[in-house]
C-alpha cells in the first residue's frame, strides 16, 4: 500500500519535472530571442516568462486606473461568466437529449445522425455568422458555448446509458420497476462517468468558444483584450499575460471537472482511499 | 428432508421455446415438462447451448415461451414476477458500483417502497446472514469476487421472495472461495427454506447442492434426465469423498445424450 | 396462413427499423429545407432573408465564386491536413518515446494532454509571433503560422491516445515476445504497432475535425487574408452575410467529405486486420 501511494507520488513529480522542463525551455528560447541581433522587439516574438508574471504584479496601471492584471481579470470574468453560462445551459440540454435518445426510438433515430454531423463540422467557425444573428456579443458567447458543450455530452451521456449491462436492467424488471425508478436508480447514475467524460472534452472548448467570440467585436471580455493588445494599444506583455491565463483557465477548467466528478461519486474516493 | 413440502411451487408443460424465425429459428427448448416442489433446491445442469438459461429466463418472466404452459403456485409468471415472488443471482454480482454494500441490499426495497428504517434493518440483517456484517459500508470495488456474490444473493433475500433464482452464481470465483460458498448457500437455504432453481455446468457442484438435477441435453435444447439426490441434510465438504457421490456424480453424466 | 402472416409482418419489421434509421432522420432534414427556403426559418429565428439566406441563394453565390472558393478552400485544407500529418506523426513519435521510458513517459504525456485544453484563439497570434522572423515571405510564414497551431492541437490528441495504444496491451503478450527473445524493433513492428492503430483513429477522429477548427480559427488571426475561416469573418465584417454562408458551408462540407474518407480509411485498415 504504502509502495502504490510512494508511485503516485513519483508520477506526480515526473509530471512536475516535465512542466518545469516546459518553462526551461521556454526561458531558453526567450533568451535567444532576446540575444538575436535580428530581433528588435523581443517581447512581441517570445518573452521571458518571469517577465510576464513580474508585468502582472508590479502594480503600474496600463490605461490609468487598472493595473495589468486588474485588467485582464476584470476581461476575463466576463468570458468565464459568459462560457459557464453557456456550459451549463448546454450541459442540460445535451444531458436532456441523451436521456429522451434513450427514452424513445424516434427522437434517437432523427437525432443520431445530426449529433455525429455536427462532430464533424467546424462550429467554431460559425462563430462570427452567429455573431450577427443575435447582433449581441453575450448571447453569442452562451450560444455558441452552448452548443459546443451540448453534443459532447449528449453522445457521452447516451453511450453511458447504452453500457449498462443487460443484467441490470433484468434486475430492474424483475422488482417491477417502473419507467422513472429504471432511470433514478439504475440508467441516470450509470450514465455519470460518462457525463463527466462529455464535460471535460467540452468546459475547454466552451471557454475556447467565448474567447474567440470576443475577439470579433470590440467591448469587453478576454478576447477583446486580446484584440486590443495585438493591435498595440498596450504593452505586449498584456498580450502574453491573456495567453497565459487563457491557458490555465482552459487547463483548470478540465481539472474542475475531474475534481467535480470525485465530489459527487463517493465510491471512487473510498475505492482510492482502501487502495492508499 | 423430513419436513419436506409436497406442495407444487412451479409447474411446467411442454414448454418449447424457438428464437428468430424464418430460416435463422433456432430452437432452444423442446417440451420441457417439469415440476419443482415449494422449498426445493433443484439445478439445471448442461452444457453450453442445452438452454437451461433459457429455462431460467422462463420462469423469471424475462422472456415468455413459444409454447407450452408455466404457472408459479398458480398463477401466471408475470404475476408472481409482480408479486416479489422472485430473487434473481447472475454470473456476475451486478452490484451497483456507486452504492455502498447496504444501499446495494436496500435498492429492491427502494423501489418496492419500503420506508428507509425498515429498509435499513433489513438490509443489515441480510448482511449478517451472508456473512459481511463489517462491510456494510464498504462500495463493491473494494471487495472480493466472493464477497460481491454474497452481497448479490443478499439483495435477492431481501425482498422475502418465495423463489431464488440462481443463473451460475458461482462459476466465476476460484475453487476454494466456491466451496465456502456452496455450504453458506445451503445454510442459508435451510434457515430461508426457499424454492431455489440453480442453473450450473459444474456437475459436481449440483450434486452437491440439489435435491433434483434436471440434465439438459443441447440440439435441441430438452430434459434428458431428472436425477433425485437423497444425501442427508445438512452436508458437509465429507461426502464429496465418499463412493456414493461419485457414483451420483457418474449417473449425471452418463445421463447427458448427444453431446 | 396465420403464421405465414405472422412471419411476414415480423420480417416487415425488421427491414423496417433498418430503414426508419434513415427516413425519420432525412423526413427531419428535408422539414428543416424547406422551412429554410420557403423562409419559415428567417421568422421562427427573427432574422431577415439578408443574415439566413435561402439555401438557394446561397447556392447560386457558391456557382458563381467557384474559382475565388477553390483558392481558399485549397489554403485551408494545405494547413489542416499538413498540420494534422506532421503533428500526428510528431504525437506518435512522442508517444512511442514515453511507452519506452514509461517512468518519464506518463509524466510527459499528462503534460501534452494539458495543451488539449489551451484555448487555439491563446496558440494562433503566439505563432504569429514566433515565425515573424523566420521569413520574409507572408504568404510562407502565414501558412507556417497557421500549420504550427493545428500540429499542438494534434500532437495533443495523438500522443495521448497513441500512448494508451502502446501500453494497453493484452496480458502476456509482452512476456510471450520475451519468451521469442524479439528485440525492440521486433516487439514494435510485431506487437505495439498493429495494438496501437486502433487508438491512432480514436486519435484521428478526434484531431481531424479539431485541425478543421483550428485552421479556421487561426485563419482571423494570420497576417495573409487567405482561406475560409478568414472568408467568413471578412464577408461578415463587410455585411456580404450571403457569401459568409457560401463560405460556412463549404466548410462544413469540407468537414463532413474529409470524415467520411477517414472511417472508409478506417474501414479498410481494421477489416484486413480481421481478415489476418
Amino acid at each position: 500500500m504504502a509502495q502504490i501511494k510512494k508511485k503516485k507520488n513519483s508520477s506526480t513529480m515526473v509530471t512536475l519535472l516535465w512542466t518545469l522542463a516546459f518553462f526551461l525551455i521556454w526561458e531558453l528560447i526567450a533568451f535567444w530571442v532576446e540575444s538575436s541581433a535580428s530581433i528588435r522587439s523581443p517581447e512581441k516574438v517570445l518573452p521571458h516568462f518571469w517577465k510576464i508574471v513580474a508585468v502582472a504584479f508590479d502594480g503600474k496601471t496600463i490605461n490609468g486606473t487598472d493595473t495589468a492584471i486588474q485588467l485582464v481579470w476584470l476581461n476575463a470574468k466576463v468570458t468565464l461568466i459568459r462560457s459557464a453560462q453557456g456550459f451549463v445551459i448546454g450541459a442540460s440540454i445535451g444531458f436532456l437529449l441523451a436521456i429522451l435518445m434513450s427514452l424513445s426510438q424516434i427522437i434517437k433515430k432523427i437525432a443520431f445522425p445530426y449529433l455525429m454531423i455536427i462532430q464533424m463540422i467546424p462550429i467554431l467557425g460559425m462563430a462570427p455568422i452567429l455573431l450577427s444573428f443575435t447582433g449581441d456579443i453575450d448571447s453569442s458567447r452562451i450560444i455558441i458555448a452552448a452548443i459546443l458543450t451540448f453534443y459532447p455530452v449528449a453522445t457521452n451521456t447516451l453511450a453511458g446509458m447504452e453500457a449498462v449491462e443487460k443484467e441490470k436492467h433484468e434486475l430492474m424488471y424483475s422488482y417491477a420497476a417502473n419507467k422513472w425508478q429504471l432511470y433514478t436508480k439504475t440508467l441516470i447514475p450509470a450514465s455519470i462517468p460518462y457525463f463527466f467524460t462529455g464535460l471535460k472534452v467540452s468546459a475547454p472548448l466552451a471557454i475556447t468558444a467565448s474567447i474567440l467570440v470576443d475577439t470579433l467585436q470590440g467591448g469587453i471580455g478576454l478576447g477583446c483584450l486580446l484584440s486590443q493588445s495585438l493591435k498595440g494599444a498596450m504593452t505586449r506583455y498584456v498580450f502574453w499575460l491573456i495567453v497565459v491565463i487563457s491557458a490555465a483557465i482552459g487547463i483548470l477548467s478540465y481539472l474542475l471537472m475531474g475534481l467535480l466528478e470525485d465530489a459527487i461519486s463517493s465510491h471512487k474516493k473510498a475505492e482510492r482511499a482502501c487502495k492508499r | 428432508m423430513d419436513t419436506a413440502n409436497t406442495e407444487t411451487e412451479i409447474l411446467m408443460s411442454d414448454i418449447g421455446m424457438k428464437f428468430n424465425s424464418g430460416p435463422d429459428e433456432v430452437t432452444a427448448l423442446t417440451s420441457v415438462s417439469l415440476d419443482i416442489k415449494k422449498g426445493e433446491f433443484v439445478s439445471l445442469v448442461g452444457p453450453s447451448g442445452c438452454g437451461k438459461t433459457t429455462l431460467l429466463r422462463i420462469i423469471a418472466d424475462l422472456l415468455n415461451p413459444t409454447s407450452g404452459t408455466i404457472n408459479i403456485g398458480g398463477e401466471s409468471t408475470k404475476q408472481a414476477r409482480l408479486d416479489g415472488k422472485y430473487g434473481m443471482v447472475f454470473q456476475s454480482p451486478v452490484l451497483y458500483e456507486w452504492r455502498n454494500v447496504v444501499k446495494n441490499i436496500e435498492l429492491p426495497l427502494e423501489i418496492m417502497g419500503v420506508p428507509k428504517n425498515e429498509r435499513l434493518e433489513r438490509a443489515e440483517e441480510m448482511l449478517e446472514m451472508v456473512g459481511l456484517k463489517d462491510f456494510g459500508n464498504s462500495y463493491p470495488g473494494q471487495l472480493s469476487g466472493g464477497m460481491q456474490q454474497r452481497v448479490g444473493i443478499a439483495r435477492a433475500l431481501v425482498i422475502q421472495p418465495e423463489i431464488l433464482l440462481m443463473d451460475e452464481p458461482f462459476s466465476a470465483l476460484d475453487e476454494f472461495t466456491r466451496e465456502r460458498l456452496h455450504e453458506d448457500l445451503l445454510n442459508i437455504w435451510r434457515r430461508t427454506n426457499k424454492t431455489i432453481v440453480f442453473v450450473t455446468h459444474n456437475i459436481s457442484e449440483s450434486v452437491f447442492l440439489s435435491d433434483k438435477i434436471c440434465v439438459l441435453s443441447p440440439h435441441p435444447g430438452r430434459l434428458s434426465a431428472v436425477v433425485d439426490v437423497d444425501f442427508e441434510r445438512p452436508r458437509l465438504m465429507d461426502i464429496k469423498s465418499t463412493p456414493e457421490y461419485t457414483s451420483k456424480v457418474f449417473e449425471v453424466r452418463s445421463s447427458f445424450e448427444g453431446v | 396462413m396465420q403464421e405465414v402472416n405472422e412471419l411476414n409482418k415480423k420480417q416487415k419489421n425488421m427491414s423496417w427499423q433498418s430503414l426508419s434509421s434513415i427516413i425519420y432522420p432525412a423526413i427531419f432534414g428535408i422539414v428543416v429545407f424547406v422551412m429554410w427556403q420557403g423562409g419559415l426559418l428567417n421568422i421562427l429565428l427573427h432574422t431577415d432573408t439578408n443574415t439566413l439566406p435561402s439555401p438557394s441563394r446561397i447556392n447560386s453565390i457558391i456557382m458563381d465564386n467557384q474559382a475565388k472558393i477553390f483558392l481558399n478552400l485549397k489554403a485551408t485544407v494545405i494547413v489542416a491536413l499538413v498540420g494534422l500529418l506532421f503533428g500526428s506523426l510528431i504525437g506518435y513519435g512522442i508517444a512511442i518515446v514515453a511507452a519506452q521510458y514509461r517512468k518519464w513517459g506518463a509524466g510527459g504525456i499528462t503534460l501534452a494532454s494539458a495543451f488539449n485544453a489551451v484555448p487555439i484563439v491563446a496558440l494562433a497570434p503566439v505563432m504569429n509571433n514566433l515565425t515573424k522572423h523566420i521569413s520574409s515571405s507572408v504568404d510562407f510564414r502565414s501558412m507556417l503560422a497557421k500549420t504550427l497551431v493545428v500540429m499542438i492541437v494534434c500532437i495533443a490528441g495523438m500522443s495521448v491516445n497513441a500512448y494508451r495504444g502502446l501500453t494497453e496491451l493484452k496480458p502476456f503478450s509482452e512476456d510471450l515476445m520475451k519468451t521469442y527473445a524479439a528485440g525492440n524493433f521486433t516487439v514494435f513492428k510485431k506487437l505495439l504497432l498493429p495494438n496501437s492503430i486502433p487508438y491512432v483513429f480514436t486519435a484521428l477522429r478526434i484531431s481531424l475535425p479539431g485541425s478543421i477548427i483550428s485552421a479556421l480559427v487561426t485563419e482571423y488571426f494570420s497576417e495573409k487574408v487567405i482561406g475560409i475561416g478568414r472568408q467568413i469573418r471578412e464577408n461578415i465584417v463587410t455585411a456580404q452575410f450571403a457569401t459568409a454562408w457560401a463560405y460556412i458551408i463549404i466548410s462544413c462540407l469540407l468537414g463532413i467529405v474529409l470524415y467520411v474518407l477517414l472511417l472508409l480509411v478506417e474501414s479498410v485498415v481494421m477489416k484486413n486486420r480481421n481478415r489476418k
